[in-house]
């Protein structure tokens, strides 16, 4: 789960008590935000994504007030504003007013866990409130930290000095930043990350660092961000009912991944094993209904309640429904099978029969059992199969799932209706 | 810090030096949650593959316990310190427990076995938090850390796997020694690769699954250093998918074909199976494509059509390509492949039905053998008649039915309770047994059987029966007398004509028995020549079989095995015993499902002995002075046979006469609702207990009445008896009502009055009641439910579901009214805080009083007759969910599985 924006932000910055931007929501009141205007000068009105959106100052989806008018004419502008990026395309629910916070320095400042370093990383950059992807190298300090020790000041320092950054920086950074490995490390985040953090002079002339932009990404292995006491749809709108549906069943014992490719699809493909998953997917293209993961050896219980999921949400659209995996070195086929073959004879029972060509690419342990079980089945449904062994090459079978469903679509369903007897 | 290891890796720890070191035959293991699901099927393969080298095992609770492998047993302790303590000395860790616990258990293994040098974590789903501390601790202690999510190592050479199952059950197979090495993102993928290098003459040295979290703790850098200092390692495969910077900055000397997969992914918003498959724009597969042709040199995607490659290697995107690049890399080397190829990855069909469709020729593949040792396995499912549950512990699990803890409902074989009390009861039975409904046919068959063994008159059982009920027993108790005497013995003669049938027919070809075209000729000439003659006919004429014959006759029924017995008995000149015709009737019920394998052979075996419980239970539930030779309850066998259904029948035996429509259905309703609670129900329980003492795993020895015993006596007052409490309830609101018909809707009643009159007296009596401390005291039975609560107005969806139905039917229930309009008036009286439901088990007592009413206001029945009434019909319902569970235990379970280990036994004295 993604979060941005200072909404939820400040919130959530305010457990490590690190100091944010006054916000308030879109249920805030004239007179609020009048206030907030009073306080601040002015005050910056944002769109709310769900989820994790970027570039949003870039499409000017950003307002900017200095009275109450010009603020309720901006949110009214940006309460449902749509933004596409990075191929995902965006609609706001609301805007946040936040009060402006002057400031001579901007920083950028992240957390993540770095691939390379193999250990968690700081990015850190006092030409912040820009992409940082557009500064050169030498302005930006990465550093690796041991996660035993934590992130502490000594980091920081090493880092703004490197950097060269203002002397009066330094300090106040030191101070403040390592709060920020707490709300990381200790509520399982991967990413966070806030751009800008606006310098602000104190009464004393110190400076207090305030974030003014907030980005984080959660662990959905992690339940430590269970207790920050999030709202349980603060990204479901990234996630289709289907897959709200799987997720449920989301345990450690078997893997339950899905997602929704092409809501007009025409293959339903159960997918077993991370590899299989990214081949599949990717040769059968906009074909597929949704990418599915299932391996890690699911027990009956769990591949049956999938399966009558996935049949309930795409089978009826379906022309092919495709069973596809390698040489499972664990999975046990003949329960996986029989779980998948169950739960399509309850799918039928309860819904009538449909027409549905099945293809299956499978190897692994109690195959033949598996394929057995799945057979019977399949003729008893009256539906036509092909079911191909480890020993073919899992591409060939997926080019052959896709002339199944050719044939499927150029008048071989009517004639498998016809002899289901459903015309 | 970190203490130095491979010089190459200054900057941070690396132990291994060369391939060779990853899987040793030296090495020895420890398994952390040994007994887990995963661990007990692949620990013994691994074990045993490895020529023995996992030394112990950890799973709390279960010290003093080992696992059982072809090799030997591997002792079992409650953690690592005590493995240790013991004497046990390993170098490897491999963790299979799950994600909460790997990093604790990784920091408790670290910390007591100083000779730690790998760990190998198999779990997947571990948090991003726990792996970056997993990291820093092997980095600060030495140790290589291999996962997570990964599959673990396998050396060929060495015949040795440490942690995971690469290879599967049968490694041999797959991880043929050869010369390539194989380093892949996907756990399946390492074997599948390795099995499609044998197509073209490769196998392999190494193989390791690296996982794909966003920790990958072993990865590339270290592993192609380890892959240049192994001589055996001539080549390598490298799987790669999107995300992470693993393999940017690799050189190889040796040459390499990676496997680049993923650039779809880069549409994805969120991983989709591997945690750390989520790429940003530097890292996406795109990227890693370009990083690899530029160390070898090439400038496009290696392809059959394309083989683009040079002697560094070859970059290719589908996996299938890899035998064919790695031969075109090596031959520009001059070097060949370890062996002849085995097999290829051409499309190789091994099963295939089109059902008769026209297809185009690219989807008409021809059948091909299959390679051993499937092919092998693949001829005996031909031989295989039935199904073949595997055995598993069975305690608290059923493969029968399945309550649902949200809407309570309870599925038996799939269909729901409510769905099934829309079908008889002698429906519901054959479909507890055989997992599907009897179609028109087979339900009049199923008639004749039941209804032809259901008078008990002269049975021992039944006076039994009726002694116990005088003593003073439950109708439990005294049913269970008359069902001990159905042993194995009494049925025998029926258990083995089922066998002589399933022997003649089993490939005959016959999938629909009611097809009476079929032609027997070749069955009949068997029987002739055989023993089969011995067991199905007899020599003394049979009443009963006639008879039953000749109901058969009567309702028109048609049957392939009826039909067959007859003609053996023509054929032969001698006489069918109802025994005989019985396990006809079963095995034509039960034979459409065995040849689907959706039953068991043994299954359709011990139908007929169910049958017989099943007529004996209601048949001693009437009393034996309405019994006697030939008539039952006033009614004669014959026309029993001849026009009764079951479900009439148990109708006339527990509430006499015939039901008219309405009452028929209202019965079948009632019994369909009782099935089944899940197996966690005490009955079930019960079941499930008597099956598992016995042992399973040799099912010959499991009795059946037995099963039916547990049931029975898990039954009582608390649970089927308490079907009376709302009976009385009602009686007493409803005593002195002048009400006559209960099924109509001018009964002339005020039930908003009298609702509200009790709701006020009952308020009153709750009130005195607190203030005198009593806070047990009486509530009302069958309203609010301990799921459906909380709403304003509270729905038990079961409850509705059944009103619907009588709706639609045109059905009226003053009871079922008065129970609606009272928990309105608890409401407006303030005894409820919201409406509460109507629970269903209402629905069962308002059936039941609407039957027995009019006998009741007419002295013609005591309130204990009613009470006895509504408790044996709870046994005749809730005898199909037992039927279902000791069947699908005796099929399914181990011996004594439902024991419960001493470790989760408490003492409270």
């Amino acid at each position: 789960m993604q979060i941005t924006g200072m909404y939820w932000g400040a919130k959530l910055l305010r457990v490590v008590e690190f100091p944010t931007a006054e916000v308030l929501g879109p249920e805030a009141s004239a007179d609020q935000i009048k206030g907030l205007i009073e306080r601040h000068g002015e005050v910056f009105i944002k769109p709310m994504f769900k989820g994790g959106v970027g570039k949003k100052g870039k499409a000017g989806l950003l307002g900017r007030a200095g009275d109450v008018g010009t603020a309720m004419k901006e949110k009214a502008r940006l309460y449902f504003a749509e933004h596409f990026h990075n191929n995902t395309f965006s609609k706001a629910e609301g805007v946040t007013f936040e009060g402006a916070v002057p400031a001579e320095h901007e920083v950028y400042f992240s957390i993540t866990d770095s691939t390379e370093y193999r250990a968690p990383i700081i990015t850190i950059t006092h030409h912040g409130g820009m992409d940082v992807e557009e500064l050169p190298a030498e302005k930006i300090a990465r550093i690796p930290f041991d996660p035993l020790t934590g992130l502490k000041g000594f980091v920081i320092s090493n880092a703004l000095k490197r950097l060269k950054a203002p002397r009066e920086l330094i300090s106040p950074l030191v101070q403040y930043l390592p709060k920020l490995w707490d709300l990381y490390h200790q509520y399982g985040m991967t990413t966070l990350e806030l751009n800008p953090i606006r310098l602000s002079p104190g009464s004393n002339g110190r400076l207090l660092p305030v974030a003014c932009d907030f980005k984080c990404a959660l662990d959905e292995d992690d339940p430590n961000w269970k207790r920050l006491d999030l709202p349980a749809d603060l990204d479901a709108s990234s996630y289709s009912d289907f897959e709200q549906e799987v997720n449920q069943l989301r345990t450690y014992q078997g893997q339950s991944d899905v997602y929704v490719i092409n809501e007009q699809g025409t293959i339903t493909a159960m997918t077993f094993g991370g590899g299989a998953n990214a081949l599949v997917t990717e040769l059968l293209g906009d074909a597929a209904t949704i990418s599915s993961d299932f391996g890690g050896n699911p027990p009956y219980a769990k591949m049956h309640d999938i399966s009558r999921i996935v049949y309930k949400y795409w089978l009826e659209q379906s022309n092919v429904l495709f069973i596809i995996g390698g040489k499972a070195n664990n999975t046990d086929i003949y329960e996986t099978f029989r779980a998948m073959a169950d739960a399509l004879r309850d799918h039928f029972n309860t819904y009538g029969s449909q027409p549905l060509y099945v293809v299956v690419g499978r190897g692994g342990p109690n195959l033949i059992r598996g394929m057995g079980y799945l057979r019977d089945t399949l003729d008893a449904l009256g539906l036509p199969y092909q079911m191909f062994g480890h020993d073919s090459a899992m591409s060939e079978v997926v080019n052959f799932a896709q002339a199944a469903d050719r044939w499927m679509a150029g008048g071989g369903r009517e004639q498998l209706v016809q002899r289901l007897g459903l015309a | 810090m970190h203490p130095q290891g491979v010089a190459a890796f200054p900057h941070y720890y690396v132990g291994i030096d060369s391939l060779a070191e990853l899987a040793t035959t030296e090495d020895r293991v420890c398994v952390l949650n040994i007994t887990g699901g995963e661990s007990r099927s692949v620990t013994p393969v691994s074990h045993t593959f490895s020529g023995g080298n996992v030394v112990c095992g950890t799973a709390p609770g279960r010290s003093g316990t080992s696992m059982k492998t072809a090799t030997g047993e591997i002792p079992v302790y409650d953690n690592v310190a005590e493995a240790i303590e013991a004497g046990h000395r390993f170098d490897v860790a491999v963790v299979y427990l799950p994600p909460a616990g790997v990093r604790d258990g990784v920091l408790e293994v670290v910390r007591v076995n100083p000779d730690l040098k790998k760990i190998v974590i198999l779990t997947e789903k571990v948090p991003v938090r726990d792996a970056r501390v997993i990291r820093a601790i092997g980095q600060m202690r030495g140790i290589d850390i291999f996962g997570a999510n990964c599959l673990g190592i396998a050396d060929a050479h060495n015949r040795v796997r440490i942690g995971g199952a690469l290879g599967g059950s049968s490694p041999e197979e797959s991880l043929v020694p050869g010369s390539v090495a194989i380093f892949s993102n996907s756990g399946n993928f390492t074997t599948t690769i390795a099995v499609y290098l044998l197509t073209a003459g490769w196998g392999t040295t190494v193989s390791l699954s690296s996982g794909k979290d966003v920790y990958i703790h072993y990865s590339a850098p270290e592993w192609a250093h380890a892959f240049h200092h192994d001589d055996r390692s001539r080549a390598a495969v490298m799987y790669i998918e999107p995300g992470g910077y693993y393999e940017h900055d690799l050189q190889f000397d040796k040459p390499v074909v990676a496997c680049v997969v993923g650039r779809w992914k880069s549409k994805l918003t969120r991983a989709c199976g591997h945690a750390g498959a989520i790429a940003g724009s530097g890292d996406n597969a795109a990227a890693k494509e370009e990083w690899f042709m530029q160390k070898f040199g090439v400038d496009e995607v290696f392809t059959p059509e394309n083989p683009v490659c040079s002697d560094k290697g070859a970059v290719v995107t589908n996996i299938s390509h890899i035998p064919i690049a790695m031969t075109a890399v090596m031959a520009k080397r001059g070097l060949r492949p370890d062996f002849e190829p085995r097999g290829d990855l051409s499309l190789k069909c091994w099963f295939s039905n089109p059902q008769g469709l026209k297809l185009p020729d690219e989807l008409h593949l021809p059948l091909v053998e299959a390679v051993a040792p499937y092919h092998e396995q693949i001829a005996g499912l031909g031989e295989q008649v039935g199904v073949v549950f595997p055995r598993q512990v069975m305690k608290d699990a059923s493969g029968a039915s399945l309550m649902d803890p949200k809407s309570q409902v309870t599925r038996i074989h799939g269909t729901s309770v409510l769905d099934a009390s829309t079908h008889t009861f002698e429906e519901n039975l054959v479909q507890s047994l055989i997992r599907e409904y009897p179609d028109l046919n087979g339900a009049p068959l199923a008639n004749v059987a039941l209804n032809a063994f259901v008078n008990q008159s002269g049975n021992i059982g039944l006076a039994a029966v009726e002694a116990a009920r005088q003593a003073g027993s439950s109708p439990n108790t005294a049913l269970s007398a008359a069902i001990a005497i159905i042993g194995p013995n009494e049925v025998e003669a029926s258990r083995r004509a089922v066998v002589v049938l399933m022997e003649l027919f089993k490939k005959s070809g016959l999938k629909d028995p009611s097809d009476t075209a079929f032609d027997f000729t070749a069955q009949l000439e068997a029987a002739g020549s055989g023993d089969a003659a011995g067991v199905l006919l007899s020599e003394l004429a049979c009443t009963r079989g006639s008879r039953m014959l000749d109901a058969i006759d009567a309702r028109g029924a048609r049957s392939v095995f009826i039909e067959f017995i007859k003609a053996l008995a023509r054929q032969e000149g001698r006489a069918l015993r109802g025994q005989v015709v019985l396990a006809a009737i079963t095995s034509h019920l039960g034979w459409p499902a065995l040849m689907r394998k959706r039953i068991s052979a043994f299954t359709l075996r011990n139908l007929p002995w169910h049958f017989r419980i099943f007529s004996a239970l209601v048949g001693s539930a009437a009393e034996s002075e309405r019994q006697s030779a030939g008539d039952f309850c006033g009614v004669s066998e014959q026309q029993l046979m001849e026009q009764w259904s079951f479900t009439e029948t148990a109708h006339l035996a527990l509430l006499g006469g015939r039901p008219d429509k309405e009452a028929l259905s209202a019965f079948s309703v009632l019994l369909g609702l009782i099935i089944s609670n899940g197996p966690g129900t005490i009955s079930a329980q019960g079941v499930k207990g008597a099956v598992s003492a016995d042992g399973p795993e040799v099912p010959e020895r499991v009795q059946v009445n037995k099963g039916y015993l547990g049931f029975l006596t898990h039954t009582g007052f608390a649970h089927g008896g308490n079907g009376f409490e709302a009976i009385s309830f009602l009686l007493e609101r409803f005593h002195g009502s002048g009400l006559n018909n209960p099924g109509s809707r001018e009964h002339g009643l005020d039930l908003k009055q009298m609702a509200t009159d009790y709701a006020g007296e009952y308020l009153a009596y709750k009130k005195r009641a607190k203030a005198e401390g009593n806070i047990s005291y009486a509530k009302i039975p069958c309203i609010n439910h301990p799921v459906f609560k909380g709403e304003p107005v509270n729905y038990d969806p079961r409850e509705v579901f059944v009103n619907e139905l009588f709706s639609k039917r045109g059905s009226y229930n003053v009871f079922l009214d008065f129970y609606h309009e009272l928990v309105q008036a608890l409401y407006r009286a303030g005894v409820s805080r919201n409406v509460y439901c109507v629970n269903v088990d209402a629905v069962i007592a308002v059936i039941l009083l609407k039957m027995l009413w009019k006998p009741y206001m007419a002295g013609e029945i005591s309130e204990r007759v009613m009470e006895s009434a509504a408790f044996t019909t709870f046994l005749f319902g809730r005898m199909i969910g037992s039927a279902a569970e000791i069947d699908d235990h005796t099929n399914r379970g181990r011996n004594m599985d439902t024991r419960t280990p001493a470790s989760k036994c408490s003492y409270v004295g």
